[in-house]
């Protein structure tokens, strides 16, 4: 009784419950690799972002990122002028590391949004519809689940190096590398089927709870539902899942580069390596040093993912 | 139902699938563009007429459909026909790099397992404890090195700088590698296997562990362990007798997918070490589009995947006679 008249006159003090996500950041706060892990991803976006500011060299083509060459530093070990030294064509390791960002952060974004959209759809409607919209679409995602994908990767990637289309499309003043967006579009068409798999999961064990039921007992139809009630619950699980498609596409890409099927026209760090590959033996930190933030990219986003996963995830708490 | 029905049926099911990731990769490469074409744009001194020549000797005139049910034919008798390089057999290609892949992928397997099943398990009944946290630390490592950096790694450590072991192939040629002032053949190949062997167990096991732990930790929270717990029963009795015994089923089915991970990702372990088996094979046949050979390698690398699928579904119903009821 005591209680309830004390809510009744203090109702300007009245908190509001805080939501779902003020409790999931709250919980993500708590996850200290979950925050370092975001640190340094918002390392990375900035260096994308900063790139030709904090780069001492201008990005290949440019005649001035060769300029160590024709300062007689071509094949130099890291030093104070050059940090991750120089490789033997007489290029920056540094700066060229630091305009491969861009790249990276251009295929974790894509090949997550392009994946998620996917997989959301098919999850979601597989979950959901029919048992032979159900089956046939498993079936589908099944024989994606089998590919080897790596192998199909390489496939396409070469007959597509080989077609020599323009190597930029110039949108809206920026120049998008078509063959590095190509690359972008088959990572993620073999990439979907095992998220499509997760969502339809979470779709069935969600389609049975009491909510949804008086949702159609209401009269609402399949799309008010998916879109209400569904999506906005498989959400966290979906945030998750694409914090882990980025770091998986960046994984994948840097080794269909450094395969030496990525696209000629962009210096990714994969790339870096597969040139730097033949002169292992003399100028080891060409692959040291993009291998290393290949390495740190994916770490943080693994970090990340994980942070979230325990945030996110209601069922994993104790 | 019986086991070996229920083995039987589930390879008949892999039939389709083997047929449909055919045609997938059959369509990709023989309509993306004239094999024969593509093979010669770089020798300038070929004439049309060569080429047509070419063309007639691999059939390549005849409609895809036509082509591919001739394909179809020679897999399924065995034969992935001859390389658009040199004219060999595809099959005698594959038959010497097949050991050599699968004595390489045995060689990470099995201690990718036998390491990260203790490890993974022990990890998710201490959870939250230092020894968790150190193993979940290395995992993640060990998930987002890419295999290529650590295998360059290992390489200048290992082979560039100490000397102890050889960084690319799987046989010293010309002379066989001095192990210990000794100079023998077994030796010379066991000694061969260490650095790819350790990148790929490396990469098996960090990933391994994530899935064993993730699994172990779906079981503990089922409700039948905090009814055991509920009921007094000791704590060891109920994680090592309640919670194990009903783990081992979800942790077969990950372990299926691990050694299918590791499979596919064969082409850049063994492009790092110059390792003479199907996964370089593959990119070398791929770089310069022998499509036989490709055709080849996938085919074998998807039944590759297929049977470690179907071995583990057959763990699966052995372990738990729940599943051939169904």
């Amino acid at each position: 009784m005591v209680s309830l008249r004390r809510n009744k006159n203090s109702e300007k003090t009245k908190r509001r419950g805080a939501s779902q996500w003020a409790v999931a950041w709250r919980r993500f706060k708590k996850h200290k690799s979950g925050l370092f892990g975001l640190g340094m991803v918002i390392v990375l976006l900035a260096v994308a972002v900063l790139n030709s500011v904090i780069a001492p060299y201008p990005a290949r083509p440019a005649p001035d990122a060769f300029k160590p060459l024709y300062e007689g530093e071509a094949a130099q070990p890291p030093s104070w002028k050059h940090p991750f030294g120089t490789t033997v064509m007489g290029t920056d390791v540094y700066s060229e590391v630091i305009h491969g960002s861009v790249y990276t952060v251009y295929v974790a974004v894509a090949v997550t949004l392009i994946t998620m959209l996917v997989a959301i759809s098919v999850g979601i409607v597989s979950g959901y519809m029919s048992k032979y919209v159900d089956e046939g679409l498993m079936r589908i995602t099944e024989i994606f689940l089998v590919f080897p994908s790596l192998l199909f990767i390489l496939v396409f990637a070469r007959l597509y190096q080989l077609r020599n289309p323009e190597p930029f499309w110039n949108i809206a003043g920026i120049e998008i590398p078509a063959g590095l967006t190509m690359i972008i579009v088959i990572l993620s068409v073999f990439s979907w089927a095992s998220y499509a798999r997760v969502i339809r999961g979470e779709v069935l064990r969600m389609k049975e709870a009491e909510y949804i039921q008086a949702a159609r007992g209401l009269g609402a139809n399949s799309r008010w539902i998916m879109l209400r009630h569904v999506f906005p619950n498989v959400l966290p699980q979906i945030i998750v899942l694409a914090t882990l498609t980025m770091a998986s596409a960046v994984l994948l890409e840097a080794a269909v580069s450094f395969l030496g099927f990525g696209d000629p026209n962009t210096i990714t760090w994969g790339r870096l390596m597969e040139e730097g590959l033949q002169d292992l033996s003399t100028v080891w930190w060409v692959e040291m040093f993009p291998g290393l933030a290949v390495f740190l990219s994916v770490l943080a986003f693994n970090l990340v993912g994980d942070g979230l996963s325990d945030a996110l995830n209601p069922r994993l708490r104790e | 139902m019986g086991l070996g029905k229920y083995i039987a049926r589930r390879a008949i099911y892999m039939v389709p699938l083997i047929i449909g990731i055919s045609i997938v990769a059959f369509l990709v490469m023989y309509a993306a563009g004239d094999p024969i074409q593509l093979a010669t744009a770089g020798n300038p001194s070929i004439t049309e007429a060569q080429r047509n020549a070419l063309r007639v000797y691999y059939g390549l005139n005849d409609p895809i459909p036509v082509q591919y049910v001739r394909w179809l034919d020679h897999f399924v008798h065995g034969d992935f026909g001859n390389s658009l390089y040199g004219g060999r057999p595809v099959n005698a290609i594959i038959s010497t790099l097949f050991w050599e892949t699968i004595k390489l992928q045995i060689v990470a397997i099995i201690p990718a397992f036998l390491i990260a099943l203790p490890a993974g398990i022990y990890s998710a009944l201490k959870q939250r404890s230092a020894t968790d946290y150190s193993i979940t630390s290395i995992a993640i490592f060990g998930i987002s090195a890419p295999v290529f950096w650590i295998g360059i790694t290992l390489i200048l450590v290992f082979s560039f700088h100490l000397g102890w072991f050889p960084s690319a192939g799987a046989h010293g040629a010309p002379t066989l590698w001095t192990v210990f002032g000794i100079q023998n053949y077994t030796l010379d190949e066991l000694i061969h296997l260490v650095l790819p062997g350790a990148v790929l167990t490396l990469a098996g096991l960090a990933y391994n562990v994530r899935l064993l732990r993730a699994g172990m930790l779906d079981v503990l929270r089922q409700d039948y362990i905090m009814a055991a717990r509920a009921s007094g029963i000791s704590e060891r009795k109920v994680l090592y007798k309640y919670a194990l015994k009903n783990a081992i089923t979800p942790l077969i089915t990950l372990l299926g997918v691990s050694i299918g991970f590791m499979i596919a990702g064969a082409p850049i372990t063994e492009t790092v070490f110059s390792w003479p088996g199907l996964g370089r094979a593959y990119v070398t046949a791929t770089l310069r589009l022998d499509f036989p050979l490709i055709m080849g390698i996938t085919m074998i690398i998807t039944i590759m995947i297929l049977v470690a699928n179907l071995i583990t579904d057959m763990a699966y119903a052995w372990i738990d006679p729940r599943i051939t009821i169904e």
